[in-house]
C-alpha cells in the first residue's frame, strides 16, 4: 500500500518551531483560512471548492426510486465519497483508506444526522415512490483540510440543486421536464458547516485552522467541530491524539461558530450571485410553480 | 453550577458471591478476600491521586515522590513542570538506592544478558533464525551462535547456511540463552553449550511471563532433572524439566549425557566434540515408555496448578509440589494414574503446599 | 417519549431514578483470560465489555491493520479491533466487519490510546486491542475505552496516566428555556435516543481531554456545562478503576504471587 510520504525530521522540527514562534509557512495568520472560492456549474447540483490547493467536486443527482421498507414516509438521502489515486498515491480505487473512512463519517453525521435535509419532503407517495438525492464528492486535488472543504462542497451543492416538480393527480405521479415546470429546491432545514483545529505541541497549546497537507501530518491532534449559522453543535470529533485542556475546545467552539458564520454568509451570497447570472430575462418567479410558505 | 458527581453505587452483594463462583479456585483466603475489599474502600483514592501510606501499589498516574534525590527506574516517567516521579504502571515499587522503580503486576518478558529461555522458531532467514521467547520483539539466533553435529568447531560455510533448515526449522522448539541485547530490547540468543539445543522427548508449557501472576522466577538452577526416587510406581525414572526464565517450559524425558544432567555431570568444554552427538538435532522422539510419559503428564498439571494458584515456579516449588501430587493420588485412592490437578484438586495441592 | 421532561423538572429524577450526577453501576474486573497477557471486563450498567489485549510483540502481517497508527516511527502500533456481538442491542442487527461506524470506533479508540501509552518503549512491535460488546446500554464509547484501559494496566505496558471516559447530556437540545437545562452523566440508551450527548476521555484526573466526540445537536452554549459535568464523571469512573487494580494488586500481595513493595512513606513524609 502506497502511503503518503512522511515529512522528514528537519521538516518537523522546522515547522513546528517556527509555529511555536507564531509563524506559518505560507505566513497566514493562526485562524485564517486560504483562498476560498465556491463555483457553481452549469447544471444544478454542481459545487467546486477551491481551498488553496486543495480542491473538491461534489455533483447531486436526484431519482424516483422505492422507498426503503422500515422507513415509507422518507426519502433517500446519500453522499458517496471517492478519494482517488489523482489526489494522492496514498488513495487507492474501491480500497477506502482511514482518511476516506472518517470523512465519510463525518459528513454522514454533519449534513444527514442533523437532519439538514429533510427527508420527509422528499417522499411522493407513502411507501411507493420517494426521491433518492445522492451526493458524489470527488476530491480533485489534496493539500490538507479535506474535511472543511468537502461538507461546504456538499452542503452548497445540495442548496444549489434543483430537482424536477412533480405533481400526484389520484394514483398518477407525474414528473415534469425542465421544459416542462421549473425545478424546484430541495427543502433545506439548516446549514452546517465543518471546521478543523489542528493542535501542535506538547500539551497541544497550538491551535491552526485550515492546516496544510504537511501541517496536518505533523499535528499532534485534531478536532472537528460542525455547526450552523444559529450556534447549533452537529457534531464534534476529537478522535484521540494528544490531550488538550478542556478549555481550550471550548474556546475552539465560539472560535468555530464565528468562522462558520463567516462561510454561512459566503455560501448565501455565492448562491444569490449564481441565481441572478441565471434569471437572465427576471422570469424564474413566475416559472416557478411553488408557492411562498 | 457547582458540580459535585457522585461517586458510583457499590457493586451489590450478590455480585461477591458470583466473584467468589467465578475465581471460586483463588484459594483459600476467604475472610482475607472480605478483609481486604474493606480495606480498599477505606483508602480510597483522593481527587489527584497521590500515595498513600499503607498501600503498597502503585497505579499509572500516580505520584510517587516530588524528591529530587530519587532517580526514575523502569516503570516511571518525570513530569516535566513540576518534577515528580510518577508511576507508568500498576505494580508494587521497588528501591535499588537512590533508583526508584516500579515492578508491574504481570508484564511481558523482558530479556536479560545470560537468561536461560526455552523458544520457538518462527523464521529462518538466511544466516539466523527468529525465536519466539515471549518478548516484545523476536529474538535471533544468529547461524553462528550454535553448536554444529559432532561438536566441530570451525566457520559456517555457505554449505552450512543452504542447510540451515536441518539444524532448526519452523515451529521446533529450543533452549538457549540471552547472548547480547539490543537497544530497542531484541535479544540475541546462543546454545553453545551442551544444556542448549534442540527440545524433543517431552511437552512444552507456557505460563505467564515475569513479574506476577505467578511466573517463573530468576533462580541458581533453571534446568534440573527430577529424580521420581520410587515415588511412581514400579521404576525409578528421571524427568529434566527446563523452566525457561520467559515463561516458556520444557518437561522431558531423561537422557544420559544429554539436557540438564550435562550441565553437573556433563563433560567440560574441552571435549564437546566428542560428546555432541550426531543426533542432537534431530527431530524424531525416542521411545518413552508410558510410566514416563504419565509423570511427565503429571509434571505438566503440578505446574499449571501453581501458577493457577499464584504460586512461585521454581526447582523446589516443583519438586515438593510433585510429591505431593503423587501423594495426592495415593491418598484419593483413586490410584497412582490419576493425573488432575485442575479445580478442587489443585486448592488442596497449593493448600498443602502453602501450609507448610 | 421515554424520558419525560415533565416528570424530570417535578422530581430531578431520571428515568431509571438516578440524579444529573449519578453515574450507573460499575463492575469491573481484570485478567479474566488467563492465556491472554493483558484481559478486563467491564459493566457500565447494562453496557458489557470484555477487552484482551495481546502484545507488545513483533507483527508478522505488519501493515495490514486498517486501524493502527500507521506512525512509521520507532513505536509500537496500537491495532485495535472491534467486535459487536449480534446479540448485544434489543434488535439483532448484523453488522459487517467493514461498518464504517465502527472503523471510526476503532481508529478513535486506536489513536486515543497510542497518544497515552509510552509506545516508544516498544519499537518495531504492534500492541493488539480487541474488544468485545456483549450487551448495549448506552455509554459504548466509553465503556470500550475504559475495558481497554484496565486491560492495558493488567498487560502492564506503561501510560501517561488512566485514560476514562463518560457521557454527558443535556436536557434540552434548543435556544428555548436555556438556564433550565441540566447536564446529564453516564447516559444510557434510552436517553441517548432522546437528548444531545457527548462522550469525552480524559487522561486521569485531569481536564485534559483526549476523545470528544458528539453527534447529536446541541447549543454551543451547552457545551461547556456539558463538558464540565463529564470530565468530573470521568474522575468518578478513574477513582473506580484504580480501586479494580488496588484490589487485585492487593490480592496478589497478601497471596505472595508478588514481592511487597517498598514503603516511600517513611523517607518521603518524614
Amino acid at each position: 500500500m502506497p502511503r503518503e510520504a512522511e515529512p522528514s525530521l528537519n521538516e518537523r522540527a522546522f515547522v513546528v518551531q517556527a509555529l511555536q514562534e507564531g509563524l506559518r509557512l505560507d505566513g497566514r495568520a493562526f485562524d485564517q483560512f486560504r483562498g476560498l472560492d465556491l463555483k457553481f456549474g452549469d447544471h444544478y447540483g454542481v459545487a467546486d471548492v477551491t481551498l488553496g490547493k486543495t480542491r473538491v467536486l461534489a455533483n447531486v443527482s436526484a431519482e424516483v426510486t422505492a422507498p426503503y421498507i422500515d422507513r415509507p414516509f422518507d426519502g433517500i438521502f446519500t453522499i458517496t465519497t471517492e478519494l482517488s489515486p489523482m489526489a494522492s498515491p496514498a488513495f487507492e480505487v474501491n480500497r477506502p483508506t482511514e482518511t476516506e473512512v472518517l470523512l465519510s463519517r463525518l459528513l454522514e453525521k454533519t449534513v444527514r444526522r442533523s437532519n439538514a435535509l429533510d427527508t420527509e419532503s422528499l417522499c411522493l407517495i407513502a411507501g411507493q415512490k420517494c426521491w433518492s438525492i445522492r451526493v458524489d464528492l470527488h476530491v480533485l486535488s489534496h493539500d490538507g483540510n479535506l474535511i472543511d472543504g468537502s461538507c461546504l462542497a456538499v452542503v452548497a451543492a445540495l442548496r444549489h440543486f434543483r430537482r424536477p416538480d412533480t405533481s400526484i393527480e389520484g394514483e398518477t405521479l407525474t414528473v415534469y421536464t425542465p421544459a416542462e415546470r421549473e425545478p424546484v429546491p430541495l427543502s433545506w432545514l439548516h446549514s452546517p458547516f465543518c471546521i478543523t483545529f489542528s493542535f501542535y505541541g506538547e500539551e497541544g497549546e497550538i491551535m491552526l485552522l485550515d492546516a496544510t497537507l504537511l501541517e496536518e501530518q505533523l499535528r499532534v491532534s485534531s478536532c472537528i467541530i460542525s455547526l450552523n449559522k444559529h450556534g447549533e453543535i452537529c457534531q464534534i470529533a476529537k478522535l484521540g491524539g494528544t490531550p488538550v485542556e478542556a478549555v481550550s475546545l471550548i474556546q475552539c467552539a465560539s472560535a468555530a461558530l464565528t468562522k462558520g458564520k463567516e462561510l454561512s454568509t459566503l455560501l448565501d451570497q455565492k448562491l444569490a450571485e449564481d441565481s441572478k447570472r441565471r434569471d437572465k430575462g427576471g422570469l424564474l418567479a413566475e416559472l416557478s410553480a411553488e408557492n411562498e410558505r | 453550577m457547582p458540580i459535585t458527581i457522585l461517586q458510583p453505587a457499590p457493586v451489590p452483594v450478590f455480585n461477591d458471591t458470583r466473584n467468589d463462583h467465578a475465581s471460586a479456585s483463588d484459594s483459600d483466603s476467604d475472610e482475607g478476600g472480605v478483609d481486604l475489599e474493606g480495606d480498599i474502600s477505606m483508602m480510597r483514592p483522593s481527587k489527584r491521586a497521590r500515595r498513600t501510606e499503607d498501600d503498597s501499589i502503585v497505579t499509572p498516574g500516580e505520584v510517587i515522590t516530588e524528591d529530587p534525590q530519587w532517580m526514575r527506574g523502569h516503570g516511571t516517567y518525570t513530569t516535566r513542570q513540576a518534577p515528580a516521579i510518577v508511576s507508568s504502571v500498576a505494580g508494587t515499587l521497588a528501591k535499588t538506592n537512590r533508583l526508584l522503580s516500579v515492578r508491574p503486576l504481570r508484564a511481558r518478558y523482558t530479556p536479560e544478558i545470560g537468561d536461560l529461555v526455552v523458544g520457538r522458531i518462527v523464521e529462518v532467514q538466511a544466516k539466523r533464525w527468529r525465536v519466539d521467547v515471549g518478548a516484545s520483539l523476536l529474538a535471533q539466533l544468529p547461524l553462528s551462535a550454535i553448536n554444529l553435529p559432532g561438536g566441530i568447531q570451525r566457520r559456517r560455510t555457505e554449505t552450512d547456511e543452504l542447510q540451515i533448515r536441518t539444524f532448526f526449522s519452523e515451529g521446533e522448539l529450543l533452549v538457549a540463552e540471552v547472548q547480547q541485547l539490543y537497544g530497542d530490547g531484541g535479544a540475541v540468543l546462543h546454545t553453545r553449550s551442551l544444556k542448549y539445543g534442540k527440545l524433543r522427548n517431552g511437552v512444552f508449557v507456557a505460563v505467564s511471563g515475569t513479574g506476577g501472576g505467578g511466573g517463573v522466577v530468576r533462580a541458581r538452577r533453571q534446568a534440573f532433572t527430577l529424580d521420581l526416587g520410587g515415588a511412581s510406581a514400579d521404576d525409578a525414572e528421571k524427568i529434566d524439566v527446563v523452566l525457561g526464565v520467559n515463561g516458556y517450559i520444557w518437561i522431558s524425558k531423561h537422557v544420559e549425557g544429554e539436557g540438564a544432567a550435562a550441565e553437573t555431570s556433563g563433560p567440560g568444554i574441552n571435549r564437546v566434540e566428542e560428546s555432541v552427538g550426531l543426533n542432537v538435532y534431530s527431530s524424531q522422539n525416542d521411545d518413552i515408555p508410558m510410566s514416563t510419559m504419565r509423570e511427565i503428564a503429571r509434571v505438566r498439571g503440578v505446574i499449571e496448578a501453581l501458577v493457577e494458584h499464584g504460586l512461585r515456579v521454581d526447582e523446589d516449588m516443583v519438586a515438593r509440589a510433585y510429591h505431593e501430587a503423587v501423594e495426592m493420588a495415593r491418598g484419593d485412592g483413586d490410584g497412582e494414574d490419576t493425573l488432575y490437578l485442575g479445580g478442587e484438586r489443585g486448592r488442596r495441592l497449593a493448600q498443602a503446599l502453602v501450609g507448610r | 417519549m421515554p424520558l419525560d421532561t415533565s416528570t424530570y423538572d417535578l422530581a430531578l429524577l431520571r428515568v431509571d431514578g438516578r440524579r444529573w450526577n449519578e453515574l450507573r453501576r460499575l463492575d469491573g474486573q481484570i485478567r479474566t483470560q488467563a492465556a491472554a497477557d493483558g484481559s478486563s471486563y467491564l459493566e457500565m450498567g447494562n453496557t458489557k465489555v470484555m477487552c484482551v489485549v495481546s502484545g507488545p510483540s513483533e507483527d508478522k502481517r505488519r501493515g495490514q491493520t486498517s486501524a493502527s497508527t500507521a506512525t512509521g516511527s520507532n513505536a509500537a502500533d496500537v491495532a485495535v479491533s472491534v467486535v459487536v456481538a449480534g446479540f448485544s442491542s434489543v434488535d439483532r442487527k448484523k453488522r459487517g466487519r467493514g461498518d464504517k461506524r465502527i472503523q471510526e470506533l476503532q481508529t478513535t479508540i486506536s489513536k486515543a490510546l497510542a497518544s497515552n501509552l509510552h509506545t516508544h518503549l516498544y519499537p518495531r512491535s504492534t500492541i493488539s486491542i480487541s474488544l468485545n460488546v456483549l450487551s448495549q446500554d448506552g455509554s459504548l464509547l466509553a465503556a470500550l475505552i475504559n475495558a481497554s484501559t484496565l486491560a492495558l494496566i493488567d498487560a502492564g505496558i506503561p501510560m501517561t496516566d488512566y485514560l476514562v471516559a463518560c457521557t454527558a447530556g443535556s436536557t434540552s437540545s434548543y435556544a428555548a428555556n436555556d438556564d433550565r437545562a441540566d447536564p446529564l452523566v453516564d447516559l444510557n440508551n434510552q436517553e441517548e435516543q432522546e437528548l444531545p450527548f457527548l462522550t469525552m476521555a480524559t487522561l486521569g484526573a485531569t481536564d485534559k481531554v483526549a476523545v470528544l466526540v458528539c453527534e447529536s445537536r446541541v447549543q454551543v452554549s451547552r457545551l461547556e456545562g456539558m463538558m464540565a459535568a463529564a470530565a468530573d464523571a470521568c474522575k468518578g469512573v478513574r477513582d473506580f478503576l484504580d480501586q479494580v487494580i488496588r484490589e487485585k494488586g492487593h490480592k496478589m500481595v497478601t497471596e505472595g504471587t508478588i514481592e511487597k513493595g517498598a514503603s516511600m512513606a517513611i523517607e518521603i513524609d518524614a
